[in-house]
């Protein structure tokens, strides 16, 4: 057994149903690529983990390979740590480290500085069909384990396979498990290790939903994009807006008000629609990218409500919701768009200076942006937009 | 208190009343102002955004008012900021003061219920910051440990404890001096909770949730007990207890419905009362102390205030009445039974009713369901033998046997068949009876005089009668009450008073018919509906005068091989019948009274045996056949093979089935000869010859063919067995009982030797 360290042999891209590395959207070129990958030690990382059949290989493929869930049914088992970077986007830098199932990798030939060191968050999946006391159990030792080695580790565990489960067994099954799992840290004197449960299944988008939230615990900047989207959408009339990654339709930022599931899907899908419909019309042949810089696309949907896209950089997207006669200001949405997509930049700007600041410095951890003063910044502007 | 309503320039988020509920506060993304709530308007009293220094700080996600002093507003804004508004103040300074603590949205401010100053904010970013208003900064910070709070109430019966609901799905209870841990946590929704809220008075919180649940949970415990849910069409954006009614609580919709529903928790699939009044979803929800007005704002740009009496009652208009059947076939019913008629006991295998004594009058209902469940014993096999065995085909009146025949074949679960049996009652039952009667009875009793000198013209009328009024079975017993109705009835209808009068008094005097033919005065009413069988009577001698009815009917519908000239008129020609077939609207001119219709019923019975026969139930259509008796002669379109080819159908199941006396009760019964004539067959049975296997057809001890004895040796003994013989139909071999059942318990071959595995039992 031995760990794939090197990034650039992919152990399962020859796949016949995967995507292709790049998922078609060509060299990610942008003058900031030196500066945000300093090292790939600094990325941080998600850890995949769980019993061997709960169903990791299809979580990845799934979200981040657009494999089709049926399809996950002939996956086979993964019986080496698998290393997938997720270095598409400027958000979502994220090495996925599946883990085989039944390696005991608490085993002492196992180095969890290896392992934990870098890694921003921990997904346990449990199968929740299956009987889950064992993986209780591997859940305990693996979130000590992890913990005595790297403490700022965000535990996720995925109560997964749900789909098919009523509300109440659902309920129960989640209350079931945060119960053991939790006195199970507490009376093993780690109760300020906190586990976060989300209900998943990889056949509706719960599982994109549960990603998305892990992710966001990942970015610092987090606070400062919603607080961008509230902003446009206050300027805007906008009832709803997501900020996408792209690839893999997680949402990196969305405003403030409640995630409705119907609304979420419907982006998914469009984005879908006009990541499809570009790659037939939209693409020329000195480029490969389907998605690029003049990507924006507008339907309207017969119950007299819009959904707008537009493309933010080069791996993200904005998918606003709003209604039919609030869009005829589109001159307003466009301009405070703009000014959106300016206050993006400049957010990523700040994080490259403080990142090389920080490389110069040789500290290792980023420190947590302090959105406010950002957002200030951008306020005056966009609510000047109002008056125009 | 009416309705009455007031539009805004912008969305509006939340709402808050002040403490004697005259004022209210509404905040939104565009709109922040104070309302005094008039009688039939509202009357802008201030609006705090109309300072020319506007920032995001103005744009509230919530506003609270606190409960102890009226001049102070709270809000919180989208950009994590926390403002405490002073009223009594203008201008700048009106915002008192400014916690910039969140690093995310506010969701959510509350104030505390009693102690003055102090207020609670919860964020998105998962934390909860406790503030008192002479502070500059927060006097506690609560980590939640979950993703964001939606909502956080101070309860009302715990001056230290507040709630939190986050997106995850938990609830937590905390104390505001222990800022390290909650004091209790439970999850509640498998999504995200967006609003709780205290019941004024019992220790009861609701939550609501995007899993589109409404619940109820029980905090007196230790262990949260979930009480109550409510199940909605779209995720719940905001609950609140009715005042002053225990069981009410208000929501409102985050998509979806844009009306404000008010449901009584224990009714939790419809609501107690809707209004309807938003264009948009509503986004606040504010109750005016009394429980019969409400204020809420929307997405609409609306501020509406509702009074309970122009609410729509969609329980008023929903079903009372539901049905659905499983895959199985089994059935469930649920049906609304008048109050009073509690206690009677449905006949279902289930019983659910609901009775309250509350004031609600919804609550005044009772409602039961029926389960039906798909009775497994009675499959077709069992259920034939059933039905065979305990249907009365004769021997008792034909209501009667209608009934026990309905009964029997309910019991065994066919409900279809115990369905015709009732209708065949109804047919022909009693009250048929009397209308036919009446019917017939100018004609009856006239026969009845006429009767004594001739009888074989009495019998002509009775088959008359029966042709043409499809009844005649209870001929004598109905007499008596057409004695009584005669004079009633002869005037009002068809009065063929031809019998009673001289022949010559027939003719009317606006009668333009010629009636010629005195013959055609005796039968013009037969002839119009069943010339020919009439005409078959006539030239018949009848034979049976004083026999039974079933012998009568079978001598009267034979088969047609055994009258052949059955259809060759000879008596009356078709001249007649046309004519007739005019004259009864002379004949009611007698009277002003028109003639009750007639009915005539044999069509579908015949219809619906024939579709019984087709599915294969033979044994439906020939016990109903059998059951009529006599009026099976009004079925005139039922031809004789088909019922033939029935009752032959039914004859051999039953054999197969082994019932021989149910076999032997419908052979008899049968009217038709060529089935009756079965019971005369023989039954007797041959021995055979135990050396050549044939048939000993003269005598049982000497075979014909082979001229010997041997066939009536016993097997063992080689006596002559006289007495019981009991033999081997497969190989003719036998002897006497004692020797071959002495035989037979130790050895299974036959005793002669012929290797026959003879099976003795």
């Amino acid at each position: 057994m031995s760990y794939q360290d090197d990034e650039e042999s992919v152990p399962y891209d020859d796949h016949p149903n995967s995507f292709p590395k790049n998922f078609g959207y060509g060299q990610y070129e942008g003058e900031q690529d030196n500066s945000l990958s300093p090292t790939g030690e600094q990325k941080p990382r998600i850890l995949l983990m769980g019993l061997r059949r709960s169903g990791k290989s299809s979580i990845q493929k799934v979200v981040f390979h657009k494999m089709s869930p049926n399809e996950t049914l002939f996956l086979e088992s993964t019986n080496k740590i698998v290393k997938d970077n997720i270095n598409n986007s400027s958000f979502v830098q994220f090495q996925i480290w599946d883990f085989p199932g039944q390696i005991d990798f608490v085993d002492s030939a196992f180095d969890p500085h290896m392992i934990f060191g870098g890694c921003g968050a921990l997904i346990f999946v449990i199968d929740v069909q299956d009987d889950y006391s064992d993986a209780l159990l591997q859940l305990h030792s693996t979130v000590t384990q992890a913990y005595k080695t790297n403490s700022n580790i965000k535990f996720e565990v995925f109560i997964h396979k749900v789909d098919g489960f009523g509300d109440d067994s659902k309920m129960e099954s989640q209350r079931n498990i945060h119960q053991t799992a939790t006195e199970s840290l507490i009376d093993a004197g780690y109760d300020q290790i906190h586990l976060s449960f989300h209900l998943t299944s990889i056949y509706d988008h719960s599982i994109f939903e549960a990603f998305s939230k892990v992710v966001q615990k990942l970015i610092p900047q987090l606070p400062a994009l919603e607080n961008l989207l509230d902003i446009l959408n206050t300027n805007s009339a906008i009832e709803k807006s997501f900020l996408f990654d792209v690839v893999s339709k997680i949402y990196i930022a969305t405003d403030s008000t409640p995630v409705d599931m119907q609304s979420y899907e419907l982006c998914c899908d469009m984005i879908d629609v006009v990541i499809d419909v570009s790659y037939i019309y939209g693409v020329r042949e000195d480029q490969e990218a389907a998605f690029d810089e003049k990507s924006s696309s507008l339907i309207k949907l017969n119950n007299g409500t819009v959904l707008y896209l537009r493309e933010v950089n080069k791996f993200l997207a904005l998918v606003c919701i709003l209604r039919e006669d609030n869009f005829e200001h589109k001159g307003i949405i466009d301009y405070n768009f703009l000014c959106f997509r300016k206050a993006i930049q400049q957010v990523f700007e700040l994080r490259n200076k403080t990142n090389q600041m920080l490389n110069m410095c040789n500290v290792a951890s980023s420190p947590i942006m302090n959105g406010n003063n950002l957002v200030d910044d951008n306020n005056e502007e966009i609510l000047n937009d109002e008056d125009n | 208190m009416s309705t009455i309503s007031v539009l805004q320039e912008g969305p509006v988020n939340a709402l808050a009343l002040n403490k004697d509920n005259s004022q209210v506060a509404i905040g939104g993304r565009n709109v922040f102002k104070v309302y005094s709530i008039e009688e039939d308007c509202f009357k802008e009293i201030c609006n705090l955004r109309a300072s020319k220094h506007l920032n995001l700080s103005f744009s509230c996600n919530d506003v609270a008012w606190s409960s102890t002093d009226d001049n102070y507003l709270a809000t919180a804004a989208t950009n994590g900021h926390v403002c405490v508004w002073n009223l009594t103040k203008s201008g700048k300074a009106m915002q008192e003061q400014v916690y910039q603590e969140h690093k995310r949205t506010v969701n959510k401010v509350n104030f505390h219920s009693s102690e003055p100053y102090r207020l609670i904010s919860g964020s998105q970013d998962g934390t909860m910051r406790y503030f008192d208003m002479r502070c500059k900064a927060a006097v506690a910070t609560f980590l939640s440990n979950t993703e964001s709070v939606r909502d956080v109430q101070f309860s009302p019966h715990m001056p230290h404890t507040f709630a939190a609901v986050s997106e995850n799905g938990s609830v937590q209870l905390w104390d505001v001096r222990r800022t390290e841990k909650c004091i209790q946590q439970f999850t509640a929704h498998s999504g995200p909770i967006f609003a709780c809220d205290w019941h004024p008075e019992a220790t009861w919180l609701a939550t609501a949730s995007r899993d589109k649940t409404i619940k109820v949970w029980d905090l007196t415990t230790s262990k949260p007990t979930l009480d109550y849910t409510i199940h909605t069409i779209a995720s719940i954006g905001h609950v609140k207890w009715r005042p002053q009614r225990k069981y009410h609580i208000a929501s409102c919709a985050l998509v979806v419905d844009c009306s404000i529903n008010i449901w009584d928790i224990r009714r939790p699939f419809i609501p107690f009362a809707a209004f309807n009044e938003h264009k948009d979803i509503a986004s606040g929800v504010a109750w005016r102390g009394d429980s019969q007005v409400f204020l809420s704002t929307s997405r609409d740009c609306s501020l509406i205030q509702h009074s309970f009496k122009d609410a729509s009652r969609p329980a008023s208009k929903a079903n009372i009445q539901a049905l659905d059947i499983s895959t199985k076939g089994n059935t469930l019913f649920g049906m609304r039974v008048p109050v009073s008629t509690n206690t009677t006991k449905p006949t279902g295998l289930m019983r659910k009713s609901s009775t309250s004594t509350i004031s609600d009058q919804f609550h005044q209902s009772a409602s039961v369901l029926h389960q039906f469940t798909h009775v497994s014993v009675c499959n077709d096999l069992s259920s034939f033998e059933f039905l065979a065995k305990n249907y009365i085909l004769y021997g008792r009146s034909f209501p009667e046997m209608c009934e026990h025949n309905a009964a029997v074949a309910k019991e065994c679960g066919k409900s279809n068949i115990s369905t015709i049996w009732k209708i065949v009652n109804t047919m022909y039952g009693e009250l048929y009876v009397k209308i036919q009667a009446m019917h017939n009875n100018g004609g009856l009793n006239l026969m009845n005089n006429v009767d004594a000198s001739s009888t074989e013209k009495k019998n002509n009328d009775v088959v008359g009668e029966a042709a043409a009024a499809q009844f005649s079975s209870a001929d004598d017993d109905v007499e008596g009450e057409d004695q009584v109705d005669h004079t009633a009835v002869a005037n009002g209808y068809h009065t063929y008073n031809k019998y009673g009068h001289p022949k010559g008094d027939f003719s009317f005097g606006e009668n333009e018919l010629d009636l010629e033919l005195d013959a055609l005065s005796i039968d013009y009413r037969n002839g119009m509906r069943n010339q020919n069988q009439l005409q078959q009577q006539e030239d018949w001698t009848l034979p049976n005068e004083a026999f039974n009815i079933r012998h009568e009917i079978r001598d009267r519908s034979p088969p047609p091989e055994q009258f052949p000239n059955n259809n060759s008129p000879d008596f009356n020609d078709d001249s007649h019948s046309s004519t007739v077939d005019e004259q009864p609207t002379w004949l009611v001119s007698v009277s002003k009274i028109p003639p009750m219709p007639i009915w005539d019923p044999s069509a579908s019975l015949i219809e619906s045996l024939k579709h019984h026969a087709e599915k294969g139930d033979v044994q439906t259509s020939v016990s109903v056949l059998i059951v009529l008796g006599e009026h099976r002669k009004n079925l005139k379109t039922l031809d004789e093979n088909t019922v033939t080819h029935w009752l032959m159908g039914y004859i051999q199941t039953l054999e197969r089935f082994r019932l021989w006396n149910v076999k032997a009760l419908v052979i008899e019964l049968a009217w038709i000869p060529s089935i009756s004539q079965m019971n005369q067959q023989s039954t007797r049975i041959n021995t055979n010859c135990s050396q050549c296997l044939k048939p000993l057809q003269r005598s049982g001890w000497l075979c014909d063919r082979c001229h010997s004895t041997d066939a009536s040796r016993c097997s063992i003994c080689h006596q002559v067995v006289k007495g019981l013989y009991v033999w081997c139909q497969g190989c003719s071999h036998g002897g006497h009982l004692m020797h071959m059942q002495e035989w037979f318990s130790k050895n299974k071959q036959c005793p002669t030797g012929c290797g026959h595995l003879c099976e003795y039992r």
